[in-house]
């Protein structure tokens, strides 16, 4: 199957609704679960509509190996990985690949804002993220229960981040968009948000939207961060209950 | 007392407080726990273990050099026990000839890579590129089983004024070490039971009347579950 672009471009919005019946500003069905991994120090099961990602983080321990250690504070070390089986194409069975390595960097560069690090000269922390089931949007879907998993490990952050994606299919502004709407839908936007006072941690774009469809995709990704949170809190809090 | 996430505010005015943070005037909390309003108290459900003087740790040597042992204590900073200090020469006779310092050859015999120690950290040190946590009155540990727990669950584990701890040492009659970097130490008796205990005090740290259960999980009942 050749994804992007093309004559075979499928029609994304029937009828005033999406291909999976969505309205453009709903999100997909959220499932976590945290604290799911007894040897990791936290951990997190997400099921994102047909996404299904589990995430570790372990540490804060000694950097290894030592040259790559911050006197000052503790590095993160992340690794975002598809499963083989994880999607219809090919996910490479021996090590990560380019697009691997560009999620884990974005995903540490968002960690880095959060996590106190400061605490914890010379010492290094390690996210993993594995993504055992694809429907587009993995890398929002591997943030968000990265930030669980950082949660209940009880390394100290300032805010429980979320990430989602928007995007653009003909005039439409859609909010998390799926695999086909990912691969044929005229842009694509992830986004990343601390959300008590709305910090950015990660803003990425594949196409082109104008400054004002920035801001209307900003403003669905901002109402729909309300109930990511929530879900992130109540999964948090489930533990304790 | 509520449960606050990281980055829920604890309090409008700036609060110095342990797991917490202060932006803007206001104090923040930056770890999962519970927050008690009346009394202003955070205590953390989940933790990391900040070493301070004076903390009682558990550790296994990991080096040993030049008569400085190097402590594994499970935490990002290492431990360093140094050898006792030299005596002043002549000072009330205690020199090397009388016995006074231990001769090096004396002391390796004492700690072997891969020995049990209990310890107290004296100082933490920032060393040029790390920080190090100086150890002293160091207890080598014979035999015995090592526990990993949750730095956060120690205090419930010792309970108020040590009763958890006394409860299990009776109940099992074992010897229980707890480290406050979340290693405890067993030897005695009924060891399982006691890992049993310490799991299932991890567990329920958060749920009221756990004292009970546990007397209960000693005594040969299923401790209410």
């Amino acid at each position: 199957m050749i994804m992007g672009g093309g004559k075979d471009k499928p029609e994304l919005i029937v009828n005033g609704k999406r291909t999976d019946g969505r309205e453009f500003g709903e999100l997909r069905p959220i499932k976590i679960q945290a604290g799911i991994l007894k040897n990791a120090e936290g951990s997190a099961y997400l099921e994102w509509g047909n996404n299904k990602v589990l995430a570790a983080v372990y540490g804060p321990k000694e950097a290894q190996p030592k040259h790559i250690a911050d006197p000052n504070r503790a590095i993160i070390k992340c690794r975002y990985q598809m499963a083989p089986f994880s999607s219809l194409e090919e996910h490479s069975r021996s090590g990560p690949n380019r697009r691997a390595i560009e999620i884990s960097k974005v995903t540490k560069e968002v960690f880095e804002n959060v996590i106190l690090l400061d605490n914890f000269p010379g010492s290094e922390i390690d996210i993993f993220v594995e993504v055992l089931q694809s429907d587009g949007g993995t890398r929002a879907a591997g943030i968000t229960a990265a930030a669980v998993a950082v949660a209940s490990s009880g390394i100290p952050m300032r805010d429980i981040p979320y990430a989602v994606s928007a995007g653009k299919a003909g005039d439409e502004i859609l909010l998390d968009l799926n695999k086909i709407e990912d691969n044929y839908s005229d842009a694509d936007m992830p986004v990343a948000i601390a959300p008590r006072n709305s910090d950015i941690l990660l803003l990425q774009m594949d196409g082109a939207l104008t400054k004002e469809q920035v801001q209307r995709a900003a403003d669905l990704v901002i109402k729909a961060g309300e109930t990511i949170t929530k879900l992130q809190r109540d999964a948090l809090e489930a533990r304790y209950k | 007392m509520r449960i606050v996430l990281p980055g829920d505010k604890i309090a409008e005015n700036p609060v110095r407080m342990e797991n917490a943070i202060v932006e803007n005037g206001k104090t923040y909390a930056t770890v999962i726990g519970m927050f008690d309003e009346s009394k202003g108290a955070f205590i953390p459900l989940e933790s990391v273990w900040y070493p301070r003087q004076g903390d009682f740790v558990v550790g296994i040597v990991e080096n040993s050099k030049n008569n400085v042992h190097t402590v594994q204590l499970d935490s990002p900073f290492r431990g360093l026990i140094l050898p006792p200090p030299r005596p002043r020469f002549g000072g009330r006779g205690r020199d090397d000839r009388f016995g006074g310092r231990p001769q090096r050859e004396e002391r390796e015999e004492i700690l072997h890579v891969g020995d049990v120690v209990s310890s107290f950290v004296k100082d933490v040190k920032r060393e040029a590129d790390q920080i190090i946590l100086i150890l002293e009155r160091p207890r080598r540990l014979f035999g015995g089983r090592l526990v990993e727990v949750r730095p956060s669950k120690v205090p419930r584990i010792i309970g108020k004024s040590s009763t958890m701890l006394k409860q299990l040492e009776d109940g099992t009659k074992c010897t229980i070490l707890v480290g406050l970097n979340g290693i405890v130490w067993i030897k005695g008796e009924n060891v399982p039971l006691a890992q049993k205990a310490i799991t299932k005090i991890q567990e329920e740290a958060h749920v009221s009347g756990l004292t009970e259960r546990i007397s209960e999980l000693l005594a040969g009942g299923n401790g209410g579950r």
